[in-house]
């Protein structure tokens, strides 16, 4: 079998109480019409027999969804690992025991800073304080606990003391996550993008926390791709190893695919995943090399970073086709220089546009 | 990669799960957010670290089994203990 899904991120909804301007979710959504939860379990089983090892339980928010613990033992009952990626918001002393129960692996756990106030600042509501409960609770049941932090203008001058705080909390391992921008944060682009300065600054602070912490906490540090010379693998290739399915049952070869103009998705209520993993025509779409144009197409990288992400391409260069125009070798690359020249260095949280349902 | 004794007793870490691939048949090794497809090697030490037994008894017993000397294993079990008790997915309790 060439082509096998590993993971699932499963985003049971796009509910979530908070309220940060670099959220990936799409900005043209409104609450929907959500899977039910009998759906999300056939889904789970039929994942666990295309191949699906891992589940990730996403969103918004997923503990806004009331039989999210009959979610997890579905999974964990066909032999996937299960991973709850969570604001922490809704996850006290009962719940997380209800998860535990059910048999919930591992769960991430977002913090917008070290400080509450900057953080609070950041979610767009006083969350700050509930994160430290849903800390403990998680300590408490065992579950594997790990921490994701999403790096921007506005905290990256703060990666010391996050790291430390985090540390502190007692989380095995701890993801800095460089914003990527889709989504809200593409919207808010010219807010949260850093500074050249703040980006080397960072990557050597976390450098050296990563050897200081070494046995202690792992720390993985996400590029920021838009001061890279070359696009990240996106996906590790589009259909290769990685699906979403997003509240309303569609199913996408990444989880912010819904930009790309012209690309049907198909839905989970009308067609069998495996179906649409093996045959539809939005997973086909990118596979592979054949759809490169120059200069991906005779580039000795092309199997390495696939060309990029095909949401960016599709954003910024206009046609979800070219070469991702983070590539130094796109003729669209002047459009990122352009967003990175537009950088100012004072950060005011105020001029973002906070996520929020349209209705 | 830090030295492995061979009176450790060797145990999966907690979060860690080893099951056989429904897929391939093959075994595999799933712990946050990640998942490492065991070779041959790998799969006979791990499904025998139960936090009981030694390291040079696991060495004994695998000697027995594949008809070798504890020598000849020695430097393979060795290194494939160290590797993963790197990667926090096994724990050496003394």
């Amino acid at each position: 079998m060439k082509y096998r899904p590993y993971a699932l991120l499963a985003e049971v909804t796009y509910r979530c109480p908070l309220h940060c301007p670099y959220c990936s979710n799409p900005t043209h959504q409104s609450r929907g019409d959500e899977l039910a939860t009998e759906k999300w379990i056939g889904v789970l089983d039929e994942a666990a027999k295309l191949g699906v090892l891992q589940v990730g339980f996403s969103g918004g928010e997923p503990l806004q969804r009331a039989n999210l613990a009959r979610m997890i033992a579905a999974a964990r009952k066909a032999g996937i690992y299960t991973n709850l990626i969570t604001s922490g918001i809704g996850l006290d002393e009962a719940r997380a025991t209800e998860l535990c129960e059910a048999g919930l692996d591992s769960a991430q756990l977002s913090f917008q800073a070290d400080d509450a106030e900057l953080a609070d600042a950041i979610a767009g509501t006083r969350t700050h304080g509930l994160k430290l409960a849903a800390a403990a609770a998680i300590r408490d049941q065992g579950i594997a606990f790990s921490a994701n932090v999403v790096l921007h203008r506005g905290n990256l001058n703060r990666l010391r003391e996050i790291i430390a705080f985090v540390h502190g909390l007692g989380a095995k391992r701890l993801e800095l996550a460089n914003t990527q921008y889709y989504g809200w944060a593409y919207l808010n682009r010219r807010q949260l993008l850093p500074t050249r300065n703040q980006i080397e600054e960072a990557a050597r602070v976390a450098a050296e926390e990563k050897a200081r912490l070494a046995g202690k906490m792992e720390i993985f540090y996400v590029l920021p791709d838009y001061y890279e010379e070359r696009p990240k693998p996106c996906m590790n290739g589009w259909g290769q190893r990685y699906l979403t399915v997003n509240p309303a049952g569609e199913v996408l070869p990444c989880p912010t695919a819904t930009c790309i103009p012209g690309l049907r998705f198909e839905n989970v209520r009308e067609r069998s995943l495996a179906w649409i993993w093996h045959e539809s025509e939005s997973f086909n779409r990118f596979r592979g090399t054949a759809w490169m144009a120059e200069p991906c197409r005779s580039c000795p990288q092309r199997e390495i970073d696939f060309g990029g992400c095909r949401c960016q391409a599709a954003m910024i260069a206009g046609d979800a086709t070219k070469t991702d125009p983070v590539c130094t070798l796109s003729p669209d690359r002047w459009r990122i220089d352009e967003a990175l020249a537009a950088v100012d260095a004072d950060f005011t949280m105020s001029q973002c546009a906070p996520r929020r349902f349209l209705e | 990669m830090s030295k492995v004794a061979l009176e450790s007793r060797p145990a999966l870490a907690r979060h860690v799960r080893l099951q056989i691939d429904s897929v391939t048949g093959e075994p595999v090794l799933l712990y946050p957010e990640g998942i490492i497809e065991l070779n041959a090697t790998a799969h006979a030490v791990l499904s025998r670290c139960d936090g009981r037994t030694t390291l040079s008894e696991l060495v004994e017993v695998l000697a027995r089994e594949y008809e070798a000397t504890p020598e000849e294993l020695r430097g393979d079990v060795l290194d494939c203990v160290a590797q993963l008790h790197a990667r926090e997915l096994l724990v050496l309790a003394p």
